[in-house]
């Protein structure tokens, strides 16, 4: 067995799918690994995936061409997974999309296929819920800075929704698990952007007149619960507690 | 009953939140609009949840009453002109600023307006259309309004505020014109209908292209809804589910919603309620009206003047199933989508995803279940390669037994408010665009 390991991002993936691939070792004798995983397995081969552009391009190019946007997209969302197994689950499921063309994102019942439609539904779900549950501070110079701690790599995926929607706002999208931040400056385009803690908090603590609408919100929030209809279990089914040290309304 | 005057904008926040709840719309679905440079907001189809209350309901708008004035007296009301609760009153720029405010925190998708009535009906369509005017052209505001149309107001006000707003509903309250005689005397029926058929018809004029937009808007875009309130009355659930699919098919409704009656005023005319609201009921009724809005069935077919009412301790598509068991088992690999449909267990995503997998291949039980089939419920019905999964005895008896172990469970958790769970809500991927994201989360139950 030879092992290729690669970078845990898009770009270092597809590179790891190109050279696992033009390997010719055959795909049952071949794994993909993301790299700085601890236990190495015996009687097995290492090969690191040296990361290059033209790799990255020319596995996206042929992907494109013949298995489409969508599954492009769908490879793209599993590269954002938390799950370790990623790489190789992404190789196994491009063997079947090169193989089958588009139609592959119907056959639910390959397994190969089924794994990643599981971690792209697992990825965009998470996105979704933290669209609709980030909440938002405004710091003293009237930019909004928002935090988060997401399970999988998501801050990228949220990013357009709020570009759009709030495109006259500077704001700040900051993932406190990876210490990265999407930044938006009004009227202007996104940036990802490494983003020590410190710096932020620093910021957060000097905050502006965000305290009388967090209040309001609170009351709010307390007020539009009919008591007679009172169901902790049901808001914990939509509402994890995992989002909620994140949320103003449960501070 | 004066409204005081010099209230705290937080205070008058916690009487008009509280005097709004009992209305259970919550929605932000319906239109899907992008941002507009320089301006806040934007809106999915599908609709947001930003977050739930203590109850569970979804919170989606920033719903609340403009004042909780009014001059009615509507029994079953919180607001009823001879109860003695604090009253209050926003003004246009303070329901603004707290739009706008909470908007850019993403704590809210959108304003739900609606309002007591102040004076008269015209008076208050023109706070709520004064009020709406600002937030859209003063403060640029791009995101969801969903509005009241006050019956009895000028349908020239009505025509105004649709442009701005994105839904609009009148609510019917009660089912029967009898029902709103007794409790809301001030509200008849044709007061009621009058509105919602001048919506309908402005939708459907624009649909036409016979109205030209008004500075570029569309005429109440993401259509109109209403709510019924359950047990109020002694209306049976037959009459419930026949009105809402008349208002389906001859107002063009979006959206029925159903509100358990809460009992918040001492009145002789209003039932006890000792278990407190009906909120089985209301559970049943949803997922009926879900059963009429996605899965193709109609009203008749799964009550009838002799059986008005919905089984308690089973689904209404399971109900369904088990008085028809000479159509079942269907074979997963033949059976057209809307047969698959009626399948107890089997859901709009996971019919769309065995229609889809199966052009290349068979598909076996464990293949089902990974597409979001409820297997619990769909081994009964199905069968793959025309084998069931183990051998059944299409007995009604047999299957209702077994298929009452798991749905009591459910019925019970309901029950008792302080467990209702959601249970296979989430059993399914959540990734089509339909049913909507909130249909998603305020539907009850995962797979039918
Ligand atoms: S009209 Fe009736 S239901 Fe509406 S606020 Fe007044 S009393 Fe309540």
């Amino acid at each position: 067995m030879v092992i290729f390991t690669c970078e845990d991002s898009l770009e270092g993936i597809l590179c790891g799918v190109y050279d696992a691939w033009m390997s010719r070792l055959g795909h049952a004798n071949v794994r993909l690994e993301l790299q700085e995983r601890g236990n190495l397995r015996m009687f097995s081969e290492y090969r690191q995936t040296a990361k290059e552009d033209w790799k990255t391009e020319k596995v996206i190019d042929t992907i494109r061409r013949k298995a489409g946007q969508e599954v492009y997209e769908q490879v793209f969302h599993a590269s954002l997974s938390r799950e370790e197994e990623k790489a190789d689950r992404i190789y196994r499921f491009l063997i079947c999309a090169l193989h089958l063309g588009p139609a592959v994102t119907d056959m639910l019942q390959i397994p190969a296929v089924y794994e990643l439609f599981r971690m792209n539904r697992n990825v965009t779900r998470e996105a979704m819920h933290l669209i609709e549950f980030i909440r938002f501070s405004q710091l003293r110079e009237g930019a909004l800075f928002g935090v988060v701690g997401p399970e999988n790599d998501v801050i990228l995926l949220m990013a357009p929704h709020f570009a759009d929607r709030l495109n006259a706002e500077n704001w700040i999208i900051y993932d406190e698990k990876r210490n990265k931040a999407v930044v938006h400056p009004a009227g202007g385009e996104c940036a990802l952007v490494r983003l020590p803690d410190e710096k932020w908090r620093e910021r957060l603590t000097e905050s502006g007149d965000q305290e009388e609408f967090e209040r309001l919100w609170k009351t709010f929030h307390t007020h539009i619960a009919i008591r007679e209809r009172t169901n902790r279990a049901c808001q914990m089914t939509h509402l994890p507690l995992r989002f909620r040290p994140y949320m103003t309304e449960f501070q | 009953m004066l409204i005081q005057q010099d209230m705290e904008l937080g205070e008058k926040l916690a009487i008009l939140a509280d005097a709004a709840k009992y209305d259970v719309a919550c929605t932000s679905s319906g239109v899907e609009r992008k941002g507009k440079p320089g301006q806040l907001g934007s809106t999915v189809a599908a609709g947001l949840c930003h977050s739930f209350a203590a109850d569970g309901r979804c919170i989606s708008l920033l719903k609340i009453l403009y004042t909780n004035q009014c001059v009615y007296d509507c029994r079953y009301c919180i607001n009823r002109r001879s109860n003695d609760v604090p009253r209050a009153a926003f003004t246009a720029d303070e329901i603004c600023r707290l739009t706008m405010e909470f908007y850019r925190r993403n704590y809210i998708e959108g304003l739900f307006l609606s309002s007591g009535i102040l004076h008269s009906p015209d008076y208050t369509m023109d706070l709520l259309y004064q009020t709406l005017w600002k937030l859209r052209f003063e403060c640029g505001f791009n995101g969801y309004i969903h509005m009241k149309a006050i019956p009895g107001a000028d349908p020239e006000l009505i025509r105004r505020a649709g442009f701005l707003a994105d839904r609009m509903s009148v609510n019917l309250e009660l089912p029967t014109a009898e029902g709103l005689r007794t409790l809301a005397p001030s509200k008849d029926r044709k007061r009621i209908l009058t509105p919602m058929r001048q919506i309908q018809r402005g939708i459907e004029a624009q649909r036409q292209e016979l109205v030209p937009y008004r500075q570029g808007r569309r005429f109440v875009p993401a259509g109109q809804s209403t709510q019924m309130i359950v047990g109020a009355t002694p209306e049976n659930d037959y009459q419930m589910l026949t009105v809402a699919e008349a208002l389906y098919r001859n107002y063009g409704l979006k959206r029925v919603f159903y509100s358990a009656f809460v009992r918040v005023n001492d009145d002789s005319l209003l039932p006890a309620l000792p278990g407190g609201p009906p909120l089985l009921r209301e559970h049943r009724l949803y997922q009926a009206d879900w059963l009429l809005r996605f899965y193709g069935f109609g009203a008749g077919e799964l009550l009838s003047e002799r059986q008005p009412n919905f089984n308690i301790f089973l689904d209404p598509k399971c109900d369904w199933a088990l008085r028809h068991l000479e159509l079942f088992p269907v074979e997963v690999q033949t059976a057209d989508y809307n047969t698959l449909l009626r399948v107890p267990g089997v859901g709009v995503r996971s019919a769309k995803r065995i229609v889809a997998a199966r052009r290349s291949g068979r598909l076996d039980f464990p293949d089902l279940k990974r597409m979001g089939v409820v297997l619990k419920r769909a081994v009964y019905f199905l069968t793959c390669g025309g084998r069931m999964m183990y051998p059944v005895r299409m007995d009604r008896d047999f299957i209702t037994a077994q298929l009452l172990g798991e749905e009591k469970r459910r019925v019970w958790d309901i029950g008792r408010q302080d467990s209702f769970r959601q249970m296979s809500m989430f059993d399914d991927g959540m990734l089509s665009p339909v049913p909507s994201g909130e249909d998603r989360r305020s539907a009850v139950w995962g797979e039918l």
